[in-house]
């Protein structure tokens, strides 16, 4: 073998420029072979029929006002009103939005979705994760509820049988979620631990049999089968009763999702935490679960946003939420016909919500994988 | 009660098993006030299942160990307590730091002293920056541990354990996991911590610091003690049959 000896210190340089222009990125992804040619330009050309035809259908062609339910809804159906009718969520989004809540007083439903909204901002920025936000939370939600039912500082009460729309869509994911998610540490907690095995056979139970029976079957059982088994007087509202049904179940599919966090944690925090003599509770509040929850946001947010869409099936038993209101509103015989129009609009508000809730769980794990370093 | 005739740590006839396997046979040690100990042993020979015992990270079948006349309860909330009382006495370096990778070393250093011996953040906070300038880490005390290097990391888990201000240190392999450049600094600072009156007591393969700072050896093979010398004698004229051949072994590259 020949002996090697650097002569010269290698300097470091500056990388090369890795940046493309647009004409590059079209020749190098778009146009690199005859074949990619051909589809580049059919996709084009079904791209843009389709999109033409959508503008056609939903802003070219479409009726937006007159207002005034008969004269809108005559124009709607008139002789070559071949577009998409708005107006039909014009006249109806009230109703869409809040329900029958009364209609004097739907700023109070409206002021609850906002503070709810404010609430989900706050939430998603991580500066703010400390034990405070546990707080600022029940003080928000006991606002909604303030708002929503009255019956204190002069505001009318308002039964929640009269609730409706999107902010019923918003309190049973808000509440149920918020109230599930402590549930669900303690249900995690409870099945990870070996000292205590009734405590850990109940937790158990109770998730294996949230996940083994469908959503719709509990629905049912909570607002049919309860009120014939249980006293006068523990009846509570329907709402409420819907709404402990979603805690329950949304606590035993966290409490999977926190459990895989657990187990990822190595022995050695364990055993550290424990030689420094720190407790149980301790070593949870302190050294574990902030590491556990941190690896599972994805799986969190993924839970949330199923959660907020699950709430739709409410439906079925007859509460008053978002998807309910559409389907209120179309059953007008006026605008019987505009289904389409009005769920697109129900389509297009979870959508922002859950959209929302994606993109922020896509930047939480950017953030926290630079953080990991 | 601090009598200082009394060893400090008593180990006697302790008996622990992994399921069938019979991972400590025997066992009896005691270790002084002030004293430095040295386990070595091949690897499966029981080494840190008898220090993580000191400190009830494992617990144990037969025997007992006791820390000052701590440790005699058997069962229900005396002995929670007093295994409580002897982890706040008795601190431990691990092969792989441990540390706790969300919190700053400041934080690290903190969260016990003010968790379980209840002292207010300020005083913690004081005696932690002491002991981060002791082990030479005091700039950088805000980094995260993910931003040092293994050497830095566990003079960090030192200075943690030394923060609960233990009166038995127990070292378990503390450089085994280090970059061979990282291994000197990690061993100058349990040298001074020697020289500064610490009981120690160190499961190691750095011969050199045991020769430099332990009192005794204990060469222990298959759960059992099977020697146990001053670093001279123990490394010059090793008694026992396995002793000889372990050392053989070792000092052969």
């Amino acid at each position: 073998m020949t002996r090697f000896l650097a002569q010269t210190e290698a300097a470091a340089r500056p990388a090369p420029d890795r940046r493309r222009g647009l004409r590059q990125i079209l020749a190098e992804d778009f146009f690199y072979a005859p074949g990619a040619t051909v589809w580049t330009l059919v996709l084009v050309v079904l791209l843009g029929l389709a999109a033409w035809t959508l503008f056609d259908w939903a802003v070219l062609n479409a009726v937006f006002g007159p207002t005034g339910t008969l004269d809108a809804s005559q124009a709607c159906r008139a002789e070559g009103a071949e577009g998409a009718c708005w107006a039909v969520i014009g006249d109806k989004v009230r109703l869409i939005l809040f329900g029958l809540y009364p209609f004097d007083l739907q700023w109070r439903p409206g002021l609850a979705c906002l503070l709810m909204i404010a609430l989900y901002a706050l939430s998603v920025q991580k500066a703010l994760w400390r034990p405070a936000l546990g707080v600022i939370w029940a003080l928000v939600l006991a606002a909604v509820l303030v708002l929503m039912r009255g019956g204190v500082a002069g505001l009318a009460p308002v039964g929640d049988d009269q609730w409706g729309g999107l902010p019923v869509t918003l309190i049973l994911s808000t509440f149920g979620l918020g109230l599930a998610f402590p549930v669900a540490i303690a249900l995690a907690l409870a099945r990870q631990q070996r000292r205590f095995p009734m405590l850990q056979a109940a937790s158990v139970g109770l998730i294996e049999f949230a996940r083994a029976v469908p959503l719709v079957v509990v629905l049912f059982m909570a607002s049919v089968m309860m009120p014939l088994f249980l006293p006068e007087s523990w009846q509570v509202s329907k709402l409420l009763r819907v709404l402990i049904a979603f805690t329950l179940f949304g606590a035993a599919y966290l409490a999977e999702v926190i459990r895989g966090g657990l187990q990822a944690i190595p022995s050695g925090q364990y055993e550290a935490a424990s030689a420094l003599s720190l407790t149980y509770a301790q070593t949870m509040r302190d050294v574990i679960l902030p590491q556990a929850l941190r690896i599972v946001i994805p799986g969190i947010v993924n839970v949330f946003i199923g959660f907020f869409k699950a709430t739709a099936i409410v439906v079925v038993v007859g509460i008053f939420d978002l998807m309910t209101a559409a389907k209120r509103a179309v059953a007008d015989p006026l605008w019987q016909g505009f289904g389409i129009e009005v769920y697109l609009f129900a389509g297009l508000i979870y959508f922002v919500f859950c959209f929302s809730l994606s993109r922020f769980s896509a930047r939480l794990e950017r953030d926290l994988a630079r953080d990991r370093s | 009660m601090t009598q200082p005739d009394t060893p400090l740590l008593s180990i006697r006839g302790l008996n622990k098993w992994f399921g069938a396997y019979h991972a400590l046979r025997d066992v009896d040690l005691q270790v002084a006030r002030g004293e430095r100990i040295v386990v070595c042993g091949p690897s499966g020979s029981g080494k840190s299942t008898l220090i993580r015992c000191i400190n009830r990270i494992e617990g144990f079948e037969e025997g007992s160990i006791t820390l000052d006349g701590l440790g005699t309860a058997a069962k229900g909330r005396a002995a929670t307590r007093e295994v409580e009382e002897i982890r706040r006495q008795v601190g431990m370096v691990f092969q792989h730091f441990n540390l706790f990778p969300h919190m700053s070393v400041l934080e690290n250093c903190i969260l016990a002293p003010m968790r379980s011996l209840r002292e207010s953040r300020a005083t913690a906070e004081g005696r932690a920056r002491e002991l981060l300038a002791r082990v030479r880490i005091a700039d950088q005390a805000d980094k995260y541990p993910g931003q040092l290097s293994g050497g830095q990391q566990q003079r960090v888990a030192i200075a943690r354990a030394l923060c609960m201000r233990p009166r038995l240190m127990l070292f378990d392999e503390p450089t085994s996991a280090l970059d061979p450049e990282m291994v000197q600094e990690v061993l100058d600072t349990m040298v001074t911590l020697a020289e500064d009156g610490m009981t120690m007591i160190c499961v190691t393969h750095e011969m050199g610091f045991a020769r430099q700072v332990a009192d005794r050896v204990v060469f222990m093979d298959q759960g059992q003690i099977l020697e146990v010398a001053p670093p001279g004698e123990f490394f010059d004229h090793p008694r026992h049959d396995r002793s000889r051949e372990f050392l053989g072994r070792i000092l052969a590259h």
